[in-house]
């Protein structure tokens, strides 16, 4: 060999051999005699490592008593994994989903119901706020269980509230008011065009519902005009409600200028980026999550802000939108009752208030643990925990054609955004394809059945 | 040796091939052939992956005829495809002729062109997302320092055909690329010619390839730069434009990642930027419908089959092959 081969073998070689020697080591397999209990999750990172620790407890005490060991996976893309596992009969036993896409699953028969298993587990659901087991629910049997719920608020900027003459301390309750509030937070700037004419460039914007700026849940609006979108049978885009929500949408686009808005949508960061709008200043309000006062207090740790429910057409109804990631069981998992052993651990108040503290969510329970509050990283979240037991709180509509449905309804908002002009005609093509979407849907159901479409 | 020996000693050679090749055509049986035979029995069946596949016949193929949003994916993807294909192919073979060229530095010129492919796409993605960006974005930056050249040639056009045109008065003020239907695709194809880099080297091989000999004889002929381009070096590169030409056509059927990172994984405005692979990938993942998205996969498949096939029989005349 010559020198600069054995140059080059010691180079990649000598490295090598010391990370085999002495680098990092894979966790130990299970302790002889447990029975395994393969459970998928969707967190990575620092929710993953929460999660892990958790498990190793679980593994130390009731997995030592009862012969369970745990297996934590984070897995990416979890619900389509979970999917091919199933469709493939080796699904884990316990995966963590997201709860829209439960009464899909449950309606192919991919999940296992959990009323049984959780009633011989000694889980006891009437610790759980009602809204959670709604949402965790499929014509009326209990298909998972809430791991880390959420509801969703209007975060405001009191000092922008402040600047544009508006009281901090009272936060628009209604749509009107709400209104009023985003077209007064909405500033621009006059620019000069290419061709001489003069322009409007936005600098700051009250608020956008646009998916380009953190508007992540494009299908709520007519739901804070007491609508709602799924009465079981069909899709209500094109009722009053959903005309209302949608006309208010356009013409407050049109308020703030269909051009300006886009540019600056365009500009818009990602939310755990010091980008992100809001925490820069650029966005007085945002529709988000309790975990937003992570960013904050990473990247705006002065900013002045408070958190309020979203506003509704009227001040009597607080409608409220309700959300939670979720234990499931699949269909073919091999150690259901192991895995509801575990799932009943979790489902202790003490550590599942740990878990969602950790994840900067809300207590799924009646009454929070007297520690949840104190301990909690959100300053805010006796809001949002205050807003689960609103009696108009909602989730997302139980319905099994759920994401293709949902393609259209951003479809439509994304056209209502871009040309206002077009609302009525954008509303009409997507109550025309959900209505295609559902009536395929139930055809293929019947014809699996083996019934008449 | 009698026939019987010739027979077993061919027998054996058989055999002995067989047993050797094993790794690849049991490959190819169970990972290809089985999985595309049962890819085309699932295109005539309702098959949601966690139920039995149901038998439909044709159902899913007409489905597929009165499908709005496929009719938009499939013409998303033949303009991206018409749009994409011959710019990436003349900036390429532009590229390759300019790199070919004995100037000091040329390594390094190479290099520059070389080195976006090797690009991770979400890096490539992240950075086009900035650099379009209709306010900040530096496309737009410099076009808004020349729009006063588009402004006046809008307003040469209005002379002529009496009114200006929309899409230049556009590009002038800086489009908002990623954000109207009308733009999207267009931002697409300019990403494209981020990649050019591959189709360059495997060109300036090609250039390479061409004799010299060739050019001494067209220059001794009188023949112009320009000339020895269009009946030299052009109809000398010609199978390497016609193999960059299919691999792109390939390519621009298959589009996903670039659109899916870009867009966020969202349908782009209008469904703009929704190509023919993700609405595919959406029907057998997301909406659970995979007896549709393998009908895709198929009519896919003869799709590009047929391009392919198109492309050879319309380029018989003008692929020169050496010795041919």
């Amino acid at each position: 060999m010559t020198t600069r081969g054995t140059i080059g073998v010691l180079v990649i070689g000598v490295p090598a051999l010391a990370l085999l020697a002495f680098g990092p080591r894979g966790r130990y397999g299970e302790p002889p005699g447990r029975t395994v209990v393969r459970y998928w999750e969707k967190w990575a990172g620092v929710e993953g490592q929460v999660m892990q620790r958790i498990v190793d407890r679980f593994n130390r005490t009731v997995g030592a008593e009862k012969s369970i060991w745990v297996e934590y996976n984070a897995v990416s893309s979890i619900e389509q994994r979970t999917l091919i596992a199933t469709a493939g009969g080796d699904p884990p036993d316990v995966a963590g989903l997201y709860d829209f896409i439960v009464p899909q699953y449950a309606d192919q028969g991919a999940l296992r119901p959990l009323d049984d298993l959780a009633r011989d587990a000694g889980v006891d659901l009437n610790t759980l706020k009602p809204v959670w087991l709604d949402i965790c629910r499929y014509e009326g049997r209990l298909y998972a269980l809430p791991s880390t719920p959420y509801t969703i608020g209007l975060y405001y900027n009191r000092e922008l509230f402040r600047r544009a003459g508006l009281d901090p301390d009272r936060p628009p309750e209604t749509i009107a008011e709400f209104t009023e509030c985003v077209k007064r937070l909405t500033l621009s700037d006059a620019v000069t065009l290419s061709n001489g004419e003069q322009g409007q460039r936005i600098v700051q914007a009250g608020f956008t519902p646009s998916t380009a700026m953190l508007g992540w849940w494009t299908w709520v609006w007519p739901c804070f005009f007491d609508g709602r979108l799924w009465d079981g049978q069909r899709c209500l885009i094109d009722a009053p409600a959903g005309r209302a929500a949608m006309h208010w949408i356009a013409e407050l686009r049109q308020a703030q200028g269909v051009e300006p808005m886009l540019s600056f949508e365009a500009t818009s960061g990602a939310i755990e980026s010091a980008q992100n709008p809001f925490l820069s200043g650029r966005l007085a309000m945002v529709f988000q999550g309790p975990w937003l006062s992570n960013w904050l207090a990473r990247y705006a740790p002065k900013l002045d802000y408070a958190v309020a429910p979203f506003p509704s057409i009227t001040r009597e109804r607080r409608n409220v939108f309700a959300s939670t990631d979720v234990f499931v069981i699949p269909a073919g998992s091999r150690r259901p009752r192991e895995a509801m052993t575990f799932l009943a651990y979790m489902m202790r108040q003490e550590v599942l208030e740990e878990l969602c503290r950790e994840h900067n969510k809300l207590s799924p329970f009646r009454t929070p643990g007297p520690n949840f509050y104190a301990t909690h990283p959100n300053p805010h979240v006796r809001v949002f925990d205050e807003m689960a037991n609103s009696a108009y709180a909602f989730g997302y509509p139980p319905m099994p054609m759920w994401l293709r449905v949902l393609d259209e309804l951003k479809q439509m908002l994304n056209v209502v955004l871009a040309f206002p002009e077009r609302t009525d005609s954008a509303m009409e093509t997507a109550q025309r394809k959900v209505d295609e979407i559902v009536g395929d849907y139930r055809q293929m159901a019947a014809r699996r059945r083996g019934g008449t479409p | 040796m009698s026939r019987s020996a010739r027979e077993r000693t061919g027998r054996r050679g058989l055999l002995s091939g067989l047993v050797w090749t094993a790794p690849w055509w049991l490959g190819v049986l169970l990972f290809l052939a089985v999985p595309m035979g049962m890819s085309l029995y699932i295109s005539f069946c309702d098959y949601p992956l966690l139920q039995p596949p149901v038998y439909v016949g044709s159902a899913n193929y007409a489905a597929l005829a009165t499908d709005p949003v496929f009719h938009k994916v499939l013409w998303n993807t033949v303009l991206f495809a018409v749009l994409a294909i011959p710019l990436g192919t003349v900036v390429a073979v532009l590229l390759a002729v300019l790199l070919n060229q004995r100037v000091r530095g040329q390594g390094f010129f190479r290099t520059c062109v070389f080195v976006p492919t090797v690009v991770p796409l979400v890096g490539t993605a992240l950075v086009w997302l900035w650099m379009l960006n209709p306010e900040y974005g530096l496309v737009n930056h410099g076009l808004r320092a020349i729009g006063p050249v588009f402004e006046h040639i809008n307003n040469g056009i209005a002379l002529i055909i009496g009114h200006r045109v929309e899409w230049i008065g556009e590009l002038a003020a800086g489009p908002k690329w990623l954000q109207l239907p009308g733009w999207a695709v267009s931002s697409l194809v300019l990403i494209s010619l981020w990649g050019v880099g591959s189709p360059v080297v495997i060109y300036l091989a090609g250039l390479q390839d061409i004799s010299e000999e060739l050019y001494e004889a067209a220059m001794l002929d009188g023949a112009s730069g320009t000339r020895r381009f269009w009946h030299v070096t052009l109809p000398g590169l010609s199978p390497v434009i016609l193999f960059n030409v299919i691999t792109g056509l390939i390519g621009t059927w298959q589009i996903f990642a670039l659109p899916y990172v870009l867009m966020r994984a969202e349908q782009g405005p209008g469904r703009s930027t929704y190509f023919y692979t993700m609405y595919l990938f959406d029907n057998a993942f997301r909406y659970l419908k995979m007896g549709y998205a393998s009908a895709m996969a198929w009519i896919q498949l003869f799709i590009i089959l047929a391009l392919t096939g198109l492309v050879f029989l319309v380029s018989r005349r003008m692929v020169h092959y050496r010795g041919a």
